[in-house]
């Protein structure tokens, strides 16, 4: 018997219907033109692969990886991470499954880095001893320890990256979706965090990853497999040496 | 751990958050404590003007023209925080973008989104409760004739009132993405009829049957009853049973627009904008 894949997603697709326009709505419609931004995606991924999915801006990349974790519904098909249907969700969907965003927006700016984490370890369930040693645990293991009480709004880019991956970290999920990780990072920056997530945060603790970047370099350096996608719709399923060729560069 | 544990750590962790940021916003809290010395210096001169004639309009309420302006605006003000608390937090979350990330941690969306109204509310119990005492203390507001147990009765069916209210102004934000309307129309309507300045016996009849389609004019009314003539749980039955029944309606209708609304979010994908 084998294992169930650690990701398996069948058919997804996700039409959004965004609000109309006032005059629109006057007219009695209260929707816009409906926009396909994923049709008839199927992939699976096993447990302890890296896989990216790359495609151009609007490519459906961040759908997808919101639809997997449990953020966004799917329009139609179906998903399962972690051996659990991502509608379904559930506490324990969000334990096993961590979304890692870069959004720099989404911490509170004017507390430390280790108060936010405190706060979100609280969101995990944890007790305050358990979410002060977790906060420590991962402010270390990404490399913030030394800047862990300085105000958010005093780091720099990468170290908010890293915060973010720090607080994907707090439950020790099974499987990571990464969204755009290193963006907006200098070269050195971004060639650090990825081998950082690569060797210590993915491959030494067993865990699967869906790396979601437009940078072909990204790609090579961290997946074991690429994912291609373009208008929503995936075209390619292929290793890392046919990136240059998939996406015609 | 048990859902009340964990979302009193939740409470815990964002209260030492709050106060941590606090901080930072030094000026603020200035300026919020100068706002609050003149709305009491403004009570005074009001209560000075109003209660110099004998007024039959506040003869059930002792006469004391302090006493129902101060208790009139402290429930408007609990009235506000109750609706706009939630609503409030959920636009500041998907404008700073942490609405998305707390909603991916296993915390259920009650325990994540319910937290800062609470906090609201509970501020806002400690500075009404503040203002009383200075009311008591500094401009001879009486309190000794207060019926304690109608207050600690009325309070948790205020609180549930005002929450359901809050739920239904916070899915109505997040369905319409723009201001919180059910705020802005409740507000303005309990304000102009419920007697917060003025009892709502000065009004027409047919504004007075309205004034009792709002939670806040039988909230006032118990408030007032209870602090300020010692009215029993008996004799304000009436606004009792209206303030149960507003709890039973809005706290389930609520709850079940706010659950519609951030369903609609994860199908929209608008937890991250706004």
């Amino acid at each position: 018997m084998t294992a169930e894949p650690a990701v398996v997603a069948d058919g997804l697709g996700k039409i959004f219907r965004p609000p109309a326009e006032l005059a629109e709505m006057l007219r009695g419609r209260f929707y816009g033109k409906p926009l396909e931004a994923l049709s008839q995606v199927s992939f699976t991924v096993s447990s302890g692969e890296i896989v990216c999915v790359m495609g151009p801006n609007g490519a459906g990349k961040s759908t997808l990886v919101r639809i997997l974790g449990g953020l966004l519904m799917p329009s139609s098909g179906s998903a399962r991470v972690s051996g659990v249907d991502v509608v379904a969700g559930g506490a324990d969907f969000r334990r096993r499954v961590a979304f890692v965003v870069g959004d720099e927006r989404s911490f509170h700016y004017r507390v430390t880095g280790r108060a936010n984490l405190h706060y979100f370890a609280a969101l995990h369930g944890l007790s305050g001893s358990d979410a002060r040693r977790r906060a420590g645990a991962v402010l270390e293991r990404v490399g913030l320890a030394a800047a862990a009480d300085r105000r958010y709004r005093e780091y720099s880019r990468g170290m908010r990256q890293r915060l973010a991956l720090a607080r994907g970290l707090l439950a020790d999920p099974e499987v990571l979706l990464l969204d755009e990780p290193t963006l907006g990072l200098d070269p050195r920056g971004a060639r650090d965090l990825r081998a950082f997530l690569r060797d210590d945060v993915i491959r030494k603790t067993g865990r699967t990853a869906i790396v979601c970047s437009n940078d072909p370099t990204e790609a090579k350096a961290m997946a074991d497999r690429v994912l291609f996608l373009d208008g929503g719709r995936l075209y390619a399923d292929a290793p890392p040496e046919r990136i240059e060729a998939e996406l015609g560069l | 751990m048990n859902d009340l544990g964990w979302f009193g750590r939740i409470m815990w962790a964002f209260i030492r958050r709050e106060l941590s940021a606090l901080g930072g916003y030094r000026a603020a809290f200035v300026i919020r404590l100068l706002g609050v010395g003149l709305a009491i210096a403004s009570t005074v001169f009001l209560s000075r003007f109003v209660g110099a004639v004998a007024n039959p309009y506040l003869a059930s309420y002792g006469g004391n023209y302090l006493g129902f302006m101060v208790l009139g605006l402290l429930a408007a003000t609990f009235q506000q925080v109750g609706v706009s608390g939630l609503a409030q937090r959920i636009r500041t979350a998907q404008m700073m973008g942490t609405l998305e990330a707390e909603i991916a941690t296993p915390a259920p969306p009650w325990m994540v989104l319910g937290g800062p109204p609470m906090y609201e509310f509970g501020a806002a119990a400690l500075r009404s409760a503040a203002y009383l005492c200075a009311a008591t203390l500094m401009l001879g507001l009486d309190l000794g004739r207060a019926n304690w147990l109608s207050l600690a009765l009325a309070v948790p069916l205020i609180i549930a009132a005002f929450s359901g209210l809050g739920l239904l102004a916070a899915g109505t934000t997040m369905l319409v993405r723009k201001m919180n309307p059910v705020a802005m129309v409740i507000g303005s309507l309990s304000f102009f009829l419920s007697g917060v300045l003025y009892p709502v016996s000065v009004l027409p009849g047919w504004l007075r049957a309205l004034a009792q389609l709002l939670p806040l004019t039988h909230a006032l009314a118990v408030l007032r009853g209870a602090l300020l003539v010692g009215a029993s749980p008996a004799a304000l039955a009436r606004s009792f049973v209206a303030l149960i029944i507003f709890a039973g309606v809005l706290a389930p209708v609520g709850a079940a627009v706010f659950a519609y609304a951030l369903r609609r979010a994860r199908i929209d994908g608008s937890l991250s904008h706004y």
